[in-house]
């Protein structure tokens, strides 16, 4: 089943933008031997109104109206993942409660995408991710 | 199908912390998911300037896993190391980083010159039981911390026993063991404890001999100390607990390090003498307490089960009904560990049985006929079939849930002592 992922990037080849900071996030989806291809490029719309705040001041630490934050999740609810160069950590927890990962990684979108996608294929036809990270694995390119 | 393990009995291989933290002023830095630790953190007497609760850890999460975890390792190790006043920094790797392959290894070698060692063994929860962890912790420290020695100091003994804080009396069984070999006349070292850390482990290159005071546990680390560090080992694998048993251990260490015969006997004669005195003054209680049981069961790890069978049998004139080896004893072991059994007085043979399924235990323990009262001593979890048979309860191994247990010691003559104590005590309390 295709999956979208949404990268936080200025110029479509660098991960180099914050998940608060970015204005738009490249959309790709992802088929089924996990090629992956630019779907869209979402631009984000200005936040509606100011900070809001709860009665008994959690700050968004865990209660379900964290109104602040309410709309970035949103905006990429539909993907799998998120990938940026930062993220906040009460961000990250409430992108957790719709299932939606964050990689927080720097360098060239290309290489994060390989890498992901691999990982998301070996997870979904129930394969062993052993040796996966020092690249003793069976060829990244042999999606069995 | 899928088979469910009743009423844990060790924890997995990364409970190895504990081997380290034993270790004065070493601390393990941890390279797995978050709260790996957690499973230590009500474990008795482990509070203190290193807890479980501080251990520094890598607490890898899913881009961890995708990316690698090294760099995070490397940061952590880094922190660590400018952060924790520490002599020693272990870097144990656990189940996650194991599977897909972080290369531990390359990370630690980084730290070579480091103000402060860095070693690290992989304890992956999968690879084992924390008994096997254990002996990996002491391999790397073999491995990567000691080199031969050309000095040999003159009656130094390396002693080696059991796991720390997976046995309850670990501490207090050292102690007396590093006695009892003083009293012989030759110099003791151990590395866990109180004041014994890396000073001592530098010293170990120096010994004499190693001695393994133990089934199983640790003959690994002395096969491998042998062909690394060139040291000999005498593996005597029965705790000694008791007047019978210790007097054998003594003779046997003395004659393995060539302590003059006279000097072996005559400080056996003493400590008989004494051991003996209360054995006497107390006979009435012994002899006339009609609600002792006849036959025991242990339920505990080998070193325990072997121990507390000899000495109820040699010393105390019990009958051994069956043994339970309930810390997962490598197959390796299990022909040896089973001959151990078969040799005591008057020639009853123990049968013992390695299972780790407390239901399965139960069940035998439930099914066997004790002429009278049984007498279990194991874990907390054997509190409940003590009640459904009416038997005598002693907690003696791991969990041990309702004693606290600082530096009270099982081995030796006073061990003996002690142990006697504690049995007549439940079977006093229960009749008064």
């Amino acid at each position: 089943m295709p999956y979208k992922i949404a990268v936080a990037s200025s110029d479509g080849e660098n991960i180099d933008m914050n998940f608060g900071a970015a204005h738009e996030f490249f959309i790709y989806e992802v088929g089924e031997e996990g090629k992956y291809a630019l779907l869209e490029i979402r631009e984000k719309q200005k936040e509606a109104g100011g900070p809001s705040f709860c009665q008994d001041g959690c700050k968004g630490r865990g209660c379900e109206g964290s109104h602040e934050n309410q709309p970035r999740v949103d905006f990429i609810a539909d993907c799998r993942c998120v990938i940026c160069k930062k993220i906040g950590f009460h961000i990250q927890k409430q992108l957790e409660k719709k299932a939606v990962s964050a990689f927080d990684v720097e360098g060239k979108i290309e290489d994060a995408m390989e890498k992901i996608t691999w990982y998301f294929h070996r997870m979904d036809h129930h394969q062993s991710l052993r040796g996966m990270a020092n690249e003793t694995l069976i060829g990244k390119e042999g999606r069995e | 199908m899928a088979k469910i393990l009743d009423k844990q009995r060790y924890k997995c291989a990364m409970s190895a912390m504990q081997t380290v933290q034993a270790i004065e002023r070493a601390i393990p830095v941890l390279h797995s998911g978050p709260g790996c630790a957690q499973k230590l953190s009500n474990s008795s007497g482990s509070s203190g300037y290193f807890s479980p609760n501080i251990y520094p850890c890598t607490s890898i999460n899913e881009r961890d896993v995708v990316f690698g975890g090294v760099k995070k390792l490397e940061s952590t190790i880094k922190h660590s190391l400018d952060v924790i006043d520490a002599d020693l920094y272990v870097v144990l790797t656990g189940c996650i980083p194991e599977i897909v392959g972080d290369n531990t290894e390359e990370v630690v070698e980084g730290f070579q010159d480091a103000k402060k060692p860095v070693i690290y063994a992989s304890t992956a929860g999968f690879k084992g039981n924390n008994y096997k962890g254990h002996e990996q912790v002491v391999d790397a420290i073999i491995d990567q911390l000691l080199e031969r020695s050309d000095i040999r100091v003159k009656n130094l003994v390396n002693i080696w026993a059991d796991v720390p804080y997976q046995d309850e009396f670990w501490l207090g069984n050292l102690r007396e063991l590093e006695k009892l070999v003083k009293e012989l006349g030759l110099t003791p070292n151990t590395i866990f404890g109180y004041q014994r850390g890396l000073s001592n482990i530098k010293r170990i290159p120096q010994a004499e001999f190693n001695l393994l005071v133990s089934p199983w546990v640790g003959l690994n680390n002395m096969k491998n100390m042998e062909k690394k560090l060139g040291i000999p080992y005498l593996h005597y694998p029965t705790l000694p607990i008791g007047a019978f048993e210790t007097s054998k251990f003594l003779r046997e260490v003395g004659r393995f390090a060539r302590v003059p015969e006279e000097k072996i006997e005559s400080l056996i004669a003493e400590k008989e003498a004494y051991y003996y005195y209360y054995i006497e003054r107390y006979a009435d209680l012994f002899l006339e307490t009609r609600v002792m049981s006849k036959q025991f069961t242990v339920v505990a790890d080998a070193q325990y089960a072997l121990g507390i069978t000899k000495f109820l049998v040699n010393d105390l004139g019990l009958f051994p009904a069956k043994q339970f080896v309930t810390d997962d004893t490598p197959r390796e072991f299990r022909e040896k560990v089973c001959s151990y059994f078969k040799e005591l007085n008057f020639g009853i043979e123990a049968e013992v049985s390695f299972e780790t399924d407390g239901y399965k235990i139960h069940n035998e323990i439930k099914a066997h006929d004790y002429h009278g009262y049984p007498l279990i001593l194991g874990g907390h979890w054997e509190k409940e079939i003590a009640k459904q048979t009416d038997a005598h309860f002693l907690n003696v191994s791991w969990p041990v849930n309702e004693r606290l247990v600082m530096n009270s010691y099982y081995a030796g003559y006073d061990g003996g002592l002690k142990l006697i104590e504690d049995i007549y005590s439940v079977a006093r309390t229960r009749f008064n």
